[in-house]
């Protein structure tokens, strides 16, 4: 899946592993974000298995979203926002010297709460992020829209309205839009920040079928709320509580027999 | 326990309270008057014009030059259209520059002192700029009156009303269209002009289509900058003057004779059909950009 390094230059030694399925996508070490001074979390080592769903759970405040926005960097122009440790993607820091931001942003999509999708036509849409990184040449786009909005479930509703506004859809065609649009530009992982937490229960099920579909060719990060979505979704979970990462491991076995406590407390709806 | 609202209506008939209406009353007459201090003057103007430019009108005004109210208009013509073209590029150029740097890079003094500046600029009365025009640049500069002092005059005039409408509209761009592009891989630049740019571009194209009725319906600066001839516009942008609508209006009006008063009202309508047509051709700018618009 691999095409491209962070870095012009991909002479490390990152590349050769980077093939290996068992090996995770995404690592963690020793990290810290803080706004200001006041950290959000701290000490956090973990590793992000590579072609499954993992869900990121915790009460409101616990630093899921701030955790979510560091992976691809977007937090890197909030106010006061600083880190400290090391996010390696492959093998690679995030935060060398020579990464280019744009080919992070490419490789590690991301999926917001409220749809987003640009005020430009549905069609202009998907291929926004196509056209941004020059992927394929202007003649290909037509074709990359009908994929991409195939791929989405999408196509059938809005064939015939290409050109119209975006805005028009329902709130659940227009996050499914904005999944198209960021799966169009190929990217290996995706990020998704409450990504059904607006949408009606119909659509809800569709984005949640469709994210189990998109397994295990993409790595899926999902911060999530809702429980039940967590266990139906997620083959592991994270659980963020007190400033830290208490507890990560295969769903099944955080919400039936956790070993802290805190997670115990937390997924019988104890706290949060 | 139960909590009784007593004041809670039984039933969805009745009128509301006296006070309400005389307020609802109030309101809408205050909308009226506004309204009709808008109208009216409009329509007053547009109708004298009309009435008195019509009757003695003939299109070879458009096709002679002229000057000291005899001949035709052309020289006048094109020679504010070219200020106007001139305008659009300058200030408009400037202004969206300006804006763009302050919506989206100014942090701290600069920014400050460069919206301070332009605010006391735009305060500046017309004629005290194009004294100043006169002297740094007809006089100090040696430009005599020209073209381009003319239209150096009326940019300065007309920066901060772009400016302030590009980085106002830029501003009010959804935070969330930026993180999208942030996060889809887009470069600043990309995000900017794709998105933010496009987004405002309603916004900016008022400020340009203000600017651009300001500098054609300008007297006094260019009185001062562009000098008058009866001579078609040149590619020269110093030592030549240059022909105004404006300057035929507020001359030939009090000229004695006949023709040069009708040739007064005939500026008067063209320098109307041009305000008109920039409104137009901004208003069709507008509404096609803004198909997609999230507000639609
Ligand atoms: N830009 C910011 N500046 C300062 N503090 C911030 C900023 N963003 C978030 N925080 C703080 O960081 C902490 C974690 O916020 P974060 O948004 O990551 O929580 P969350 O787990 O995503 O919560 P929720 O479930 O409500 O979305 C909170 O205490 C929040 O107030
Ligand atoms: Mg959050």
């Amino acid at each position: 899946m691999r095409r491209t390094a962070l870095e012009p230059d991909p002479s490390d030694l990152a590349t050769s592993r980077g093939h290996e399925s068992s090996y995770p996508v995404l690592e963690a070490s020793s990290l810290r974000l803080q706004f200001g001074s006041t950290t959000v979390l701290s000490d956090l080592t973990v590793a992000i298995p590579r072609g499954q769903i993992t869900a990121l759970i915790g009460p409101t405040g616990s630093g899921k979203s701030t955790l979510l926005r560091t992976l691809n960097r977007m937090n890197d122009r909030v106010k006061g926002f600083s880190h400290d440790g090391d996010v390696l993607l492959e093998g690679e820091s995030i935060f060398g010297r020579n990464v280019n931001l744009m080919l992070l942003r490419r490789r590690i999509g991301m999926l917001f709460q409220r749809p987003n999708p640009f005020p430009m036509s549905i069609g202009d849409n998907v291929v926004a992020g196509v056209r941004a990184h020059r992927i394929a040449p202007r003649k290909q786009h037509r074709a990359i829209v009908e994929a991409r909005l195939k791929e989405v479930g999408l196509w059938d509703s809005v064939s015939g309205r290409l050109a119209d506004s975006p805005f028009r859809l329902s709130g659940g065609q227009q996050q499914l839009l904005c999944l198209a649009r960021a799966l169009a530009v190929g990217p290996d992982m995706l990020l998704l920040d409450e990504p059904t937490s607006s949408l009606d229960p119909g659509s809800v099920e569709t984005v949640e079928a469709l994210l189990r579909k998109l397994v295990p060719a993409l790595t899926l990060v999902v911060v999530t709320h809702n429980l039940a979505q967590a266990r139906r979704i997620a083959e592991q979970t994270m659980f963020l509580f007190g400033g830290r990462l208490v507890e990560f491991g295969p769903t099944a076995q955080l919400f039936e027999s956790p070993n802290e406590p805190e997670t115990m407390r937390y997924v019988t709806g104890r706290i949060g | 326990m139960t909590v009784t609202c007593s004041e809670h209506p039984a039933s969805l008939q009745g009128r509301p309270a006296m006070r309400r209406k005389v307020a609802d009353a109030a309101a809408l007459a205050a909308g009226y008057v506004a309204l009709a201090m808008i109208a009216v003057p409009t329509i007053w103007v547009v109708a004298g014009v009309l009435q008195r430019a019509v009757p003695g009108w003939s299109w070879g005004v458009l096709t002679h030059t002229g000057a000291a109210g005899a001949g035709g208009l052309e020289n006048e013509i094109l020679g504010s259209l070219v200020l106007t073209a001139g305008t659009l590029v300058l200030a408009g150029g400037v202004g969206v520059l300006a804006g763009i740097y302050l919506a989206e890079y100014a942090t701290g003094p600069a920014g400050a002192v460069l919206r301070g500046a332009s605010e006391v600029l735009a305060g500046i009365p017309s004629i005290v700029l194009g004294y100043v025009g006169y002297l740094a640049l007809v006089v100090a500069l040696h430009w005599s009156f020209s073209l381009a002092a003319g239209l150096v005059t009326l940019a300065v005039m007309t920066v901060p009303y772009v400016m302030k409408s590009t980085e106002v509209a830029l501003r009010q761009v959804p935070s969330a269209y930026r993180e999208g592009a942030e996060a889809l891989g887009f470069s600043p630049l990309q995000a900017l002009r794709r998105i933010s740019l496009r987004t405002a571009l309603p916004g900016i194209v008022t400020g340009i289509l203000v600017a651009l009725a300001i500098s054609v319906g300008e007297t006094a600066p260019l009185l001062y900058t562009a000098g008058f001839t009866s001579a078609n516009p040149s590619a020269a942008l110093v030592h030549r003057p240059i022909a105004f609508l404006t300057y035929a209006i507020w001359t030939f009006y009090n000229q004695p004779s006949k023709s040069a008063v009708q040739l007064s009202f005939d500026a008067a309508l063209i320098l109307l059909v041009i305000v008109l047509l920039l409104i137009v051709v901004g208003r069709v700018i507008v509404s096609l950009s803004e198909r997609h618009a999230e507000t639609r």
